[in-house]
């Protein structure tokens, strides 16, 4: 098998708020291997946002931490480095993109400015072979006329166009692993698919790995080898793509995969809505975080925090409905039964 | 994160709608239902928390306080006439001859006209600041409702009013009208109203727009009603905040016109007189130059601390930068890489 | 672009002209207008009259109105009364020495406050941002004439550090030196109340946009963070800043008058409080329609660095490249 390129173990991320210190993620486990698409899948609030920003350690910027846990890329813990040298990984071997492609570039540079920035940076490129470079790197990911593109500023480029423009900027330098925090969210539909079709291509082609955050079981469906749920700050069902949508057992993934239009278990025309809303940072329930919302709570969820349970070696659940399963003792060691 | 696709929105439970019209008050979102039982407090006991637990706030409300009695209180307070010049006992030291501060050149004692000054001050800044809201809400309100070239030609005059600095305005207004308390309050309010009227203005077109508004115009009740309602409901606080600040400007601007002797005349006491008076005679008695001016400093330091006191309890965002004070500290204590 | 400053220069124009007419109709407003106070007390009526007719007092007041601004346009500013002087004479060496006054007021606070803001929205609550939101409130809360005295007891009376008042001392004028000492109070006093809002503004508009989404996006680029600050988010804070700047003119022209009065300096601020004194009103007029003038054409001058420095506002691009 491929490599583990990220590993996150036992990730406990917390902000600060007007009630004290906070967690925003609770001890979260997930790896990317070499090549592979990871997609973090959960409402907003549930804390996979945070998880990329901890990845990339822009957490700290946001007026949050890393407490607990740590982020294994090639051996080293990301978690304990400090920014000096964290700012060398950022953009080179660990690139992101953001939601809201308009605002996430700076109005004031032409687009060409900060693509080639990136090279400059990280390659030691000379202005006018950064600049050539970033030409290259707009007609890699498909903009037309891309040396006029180049000389434009932001705002008289379309939605659409600044996405790609965000992707150009990550990729300028080859990175191993793409973060894409909701890449699609801000733009149309007919342009949604066309940037996913271009992650899926430049993929294929640059052969990076790919984590890939997003509220719509639908992208994720499409684009995912592995998914991972979250709620609430924590995984609550991590699995290949096919275990998760052809045998889904946390009820919140269930919920989830009904909730989609037109999908299976969808009852009677009628939008299925799970009930209730995610609790607010720092104001979790006791036992399992979902029990609130879940209809199947038993006794047990409202007491105790269920532990994650292997429904096959490569699917695991965080639910006492599958309480007769092994439990997953330690992380690493499920690692290896599917490493 | 913003975004959420409406399937994932989950029914809201009927409690958490809170009641429709609690104006400022931000309705918070109770989770259990249970909670339906406390009502919300209201917006001005919200404030009033808030406002109290803000040692800068409330410090400055007590010292304006003790200026707003001590001046009341004025003849009760000394023995002595402001104006009575005593040419046997002048430049006297404090202490000296019951004089508490002692006297001035002509022998007039300078706590008697230390607390008639601020009677005379406070007078002038609230009457300013009164008088602007009535004069800045009538021409924002008949702005923001007519629009057209009503609210053209209303706009043009602020913008005329300030570009010209309302000091040099007030000059020319008291040289023209003669120094008299009156003409100082209405001249005062007249060059300070432009605030006060974009924002009452500004509320109104936002009313406008709403639904309820053209709602009740399409059904025949008056709007005006309805605007006047919820233009005090939403421009109350702004205006209050706008009003505080502007008892300080009111305050240095009376002392300023009575330094340069356009203002209050002698010898009615006036910060500003005194000041006046007392660089005249700079090198006999240096302390006299101080009372006066400390007394300026302190109310306008006060009113303007309750003021900005006012806009942070009204404003969500104070939150965040309290949090961002403790996270420094936290940060230090849990964080990982301990940056 | 050509065309956004032809409107924004036309709209100018007609600020001005509502304040000449504003000015012209409060003047004459006046109780008594300028007629009785402007001419001598005890002259016999007839010659009153004849000194009405020279001045075109007894003509409606439309009328004088259109010759005031006939006059204005050639540059002439009327005579004062007492001694009968052209305006302008006494008005132009006046500005030239507030000018002095100000624009070196200008340059230290600018020197200061925008670095020191911006260094501060990188380290918000820390000590140097305590001790910064210190001297704002003093700054907003001190009456400047005091500032000035308290000064003018400590530095020029008890240590006799600097000349008390004046431009210049008596037989040191147009030396640099002397000029330069007596520059420093009163650029202090005046530096204090600016330093504080420009400090305020550069801070609030860095911390605004540092917050922004392209910050991030800078930073996951693996910017150094001296660059994000200076390069990517300066560039951005600097826009509202120089619309500040502009806006802000009139509290430094206004300033310029408290201080002036304090440390008796030959400019135009306290000039103007003179004539209003002794109810020169040809002086008023005309000081009035100068700093009128000089405000709007910095907010003219602001709104166009605006357009520079922004690429978002390229008002009619192509029409600015034909030409």
């Amino acid at each position: 098998m491929a490599e583990k390129l990220l590993e996150i173990r036992k990730l406990t991320t917390g902000f600060a708020t007007e009630k004290g210190l906070v967690k925003a993620t609770d001890a979260i486990s997930i790896s990317v291997k070499k090549g592979q698409t990871v997609c973090l899948v959960g409402e907003s609030g549930s804390g996979k946002s945070v998880t990329s920003l901890a990845i990339m350690r822009l957490i700290d910027y946001a007026g949050g931490m890393i407490m607990e846990g740590s982020i294994h890329f090639h051996g080293q813990d990301l978690a304990a480095k400090n920014q000096e040298d964290m700012r060398l990984i950022r953009g080179n071997q660990i690139a992101m993109i953001f939601q809201d492609p308009m605002s996430s570039l700076n109005p004031v540079f032409t687009v060409g400015e900060q693509i080639a920035e990136s090279l400059r940076l990280h390659q030691n490129k000379g202005n006018d072979e950064a600049m050539k470079a970033a030409v290259d790197l707009l007609k890699l990911v498909g903009i037309p006329a891309p040396e006029i593109r180049a000389k434009q500023y932001p705002h008289e480029l379309s939605g659409g166009m600044c996405q790609r423009v965000v992707i150009a900027i990550a990729l300028a330098c080859n990175p191993e692993l793409l973060i894409a925090d909701e890449p699609t969210t801000a733009l149309d539909v007919t342009v949604q698919a066309q940037i996913l079709d271009l992650l899926r291509k430049l993929q294929a082609e640059l052969g990076m790995s790919i984590l890939l955050i997003t509220h719509d079981m639908g992208v994720a469906a499409e684009m995912a080898d592995r998914i991972a749920v979250m709620y609430a700050g924590a995984i609550v069902e991590e699995g290949t793509v096919e275990e998760i949508f052809d045998h889904p057992s946390h009820p919140y993934t269930v919920g989830l995969l009904q909730s989609i239009p037109g999908f299976e278990g969808e009852r009677g025309g009628e939008l299925y809505t799970i009930r209730g809303t995610i609790p607010p940072i720092g104001q979790l329930p006791s036992g399992c975080r979902f029990h609130p919302r879940c209809p199947h709570a038993m006794d047990v969820c409202r007491s105790q925090e269920p532990p994650n349970f292997m429904i096959t070696s490569d699917h695991r659940t965080s639910c006492w409905l599958f309480q007769d399963k092994p439990v997953q003792t330690d992380y690493s060691d499920e690692v290896r039964t599917h490493g | 994160m913003s975004t959420d696709h409406s399937q994932l929105v989950a029914q809201s439970s009927a409690s958490a709608s809170g009641t429709p019209d609690s104006g400022l008050a931000p309705t918070p979102g109770p989770q259990i239902p249970a909670d339906v039982s406390k009502r919300p407090p209201g917006p001005w006991v919200v404030l009033w928390k808030k406002f109290s637990r803000n040692p800068y706030a409330m410090s400055g409300l007590i010292v304006l306080l003790v200026f707003i009695i001590a001046g009341i209180l004025a003849p009760k307070l000394t023995k002595f006439d402001p104006a009575a010049i005593d040419l046997m006992f002048p430049n006297l030291k404090p202490g000296a001859e019951g004089h508490l501060l002692g006297t001035d050149e002509l022998g007039r004692d300078v706590f008697t006209r230390l607390l008639y000054s601020a009677r005379i001050s406070l007078m002038i800044g609230f009457s300013v600041a009164l008088a602007s809201v009535a004069i800045g809400s009538v021409i924002g309100a008949i702005s923001g409702y007519f629009g057209g070239w009503v609210d053209t030609v209303f706009m043009r005059i602020v913008d005329v009013m300030n570009s010209v600095p309302s000091l040099f305005l007030n000059i020319l207004f008291m040289a023209i009208f003669g120094s008299q308390i009156k003409y100082m309050i209405l001249i005062l309010a007249l060059t300070s109203w432009m605030s006060i009227a974009r924002l009452v203005r500004g509320t109104f077109l936002q009313l406008r727009e709403m639904q309820y508004v053209e709602a009740a115009k399409a059904i025949g009740v008056s709007s005006w009603g309805i605007i006047f309602r919820h233009l005090l409901r939403n421009a109350s606080f702004p205006i209050i905040v706008n009003a505080t600040l502007m008892v300080g400007g009111a305050i240095l601007s009376e002392s300023a016109l009575s330094y340069l002797g356009l203002g209050v005349q002698a010898p009615k006491a006036s910060w500003g007189v005194m000041l006046s008076n007392a660089q005249e005679f700079m090198l006999v008695d240096p302390m006299q130059a101080v009372y006066p001016g400390l007394c300026i400093l302190l109310v306008v330091l006060a009113v303007n601390f309750i003021g900005d006191g006012i806009r942070d309890a009204l404003d969500p965002r104070q939150q965040v930068t309290k949090s961002r004070r403790r996270l420094e500290k936290w940060r230090k204590n849990y964080s990982k890489s301990g940056n | 672009m050509t065309e956004y400053l032809i409107r924004r220069v036309l709209q100018s124009v007609l600020v001005i002209f509502l304040i000449t007419l504003l000015t012209f109709l409060l003047i004459h407003a006046a109780p008594g207008g300028p007629t009785k106070v402007m001419l001598s007390p005890g002259l016999s009526p007839e010659v009153l009259e004849q000194q009405a007719k020279n001045l075109g007092l007894d003509k409606p007041i439309p009328v004088q109105y259109v010759h005031w601004i006939g006059d204005l346009l050639q540059g002439d500013l009327g005579y004062t009364f007492k001694n009968h002087i052209a305006v302008s004479d006494l008005l132009w060496p006046r500005i030239a020495n507030t000018f002095i006054l100000m624009g070196a007021a200008w340059l230290v606070s600018l020197v200061i406050s925008i670095p020191w803001g911006i260094y501060n929205s990188t380290k918000v609550y820390g000590l140097s941002d305590q001790t910064a939101s210190f001297i704002s409130y003093l700054g907003f809360a001190m009456p400047t004439f005091w500032f000035g005295i308290l000064l003018q007891q400590w530095l020029s009376i008890k240590l006799d550090w600097f000349p008390l008042s004046d431009m210049h001392s008596r037989g040191h004028e147009g030396d640099i030196g002397d000029l330069f000492m007596h520059l420093v109070l009163p650029v202090t006093v005046l530096a204090l109340g600016f330093l504080a809002s420009y400090m305020k503004y550069a801070r609030s508009s860095m911390l605004e946009v540092l917050d922004q989404d392209y910050i991030r996006t800078a930073r996951a680029k693996g910017v150094q963070e001296r660059k994000v600050v200076f390069r990517h988010a300066l560039r951005n804070a600097l826009i509202p800043i120089i619309t500040i700047l502009g806006l802000d003119l009139p509290i430094l022209v206004a300033g310029a008058t408290l201080t002036e009065n304090v440390f008796n300096w030959p400019g135009m601020g306290r000039w103007f409080v003179e004539m209003a004194n002794s109810r020169e009103y040809s002086a008023l007029m005309s000081i009035t329609i100068v700093i009128a003038v000089m405000v709007v054409i910095g907010n003219l001058v602001a709104d166009i660095l605006y357009a520079v420095v922004d690429p978002r506002v390229k008002l009619g691009k192509q029409g600015g490249k034909a030409a």
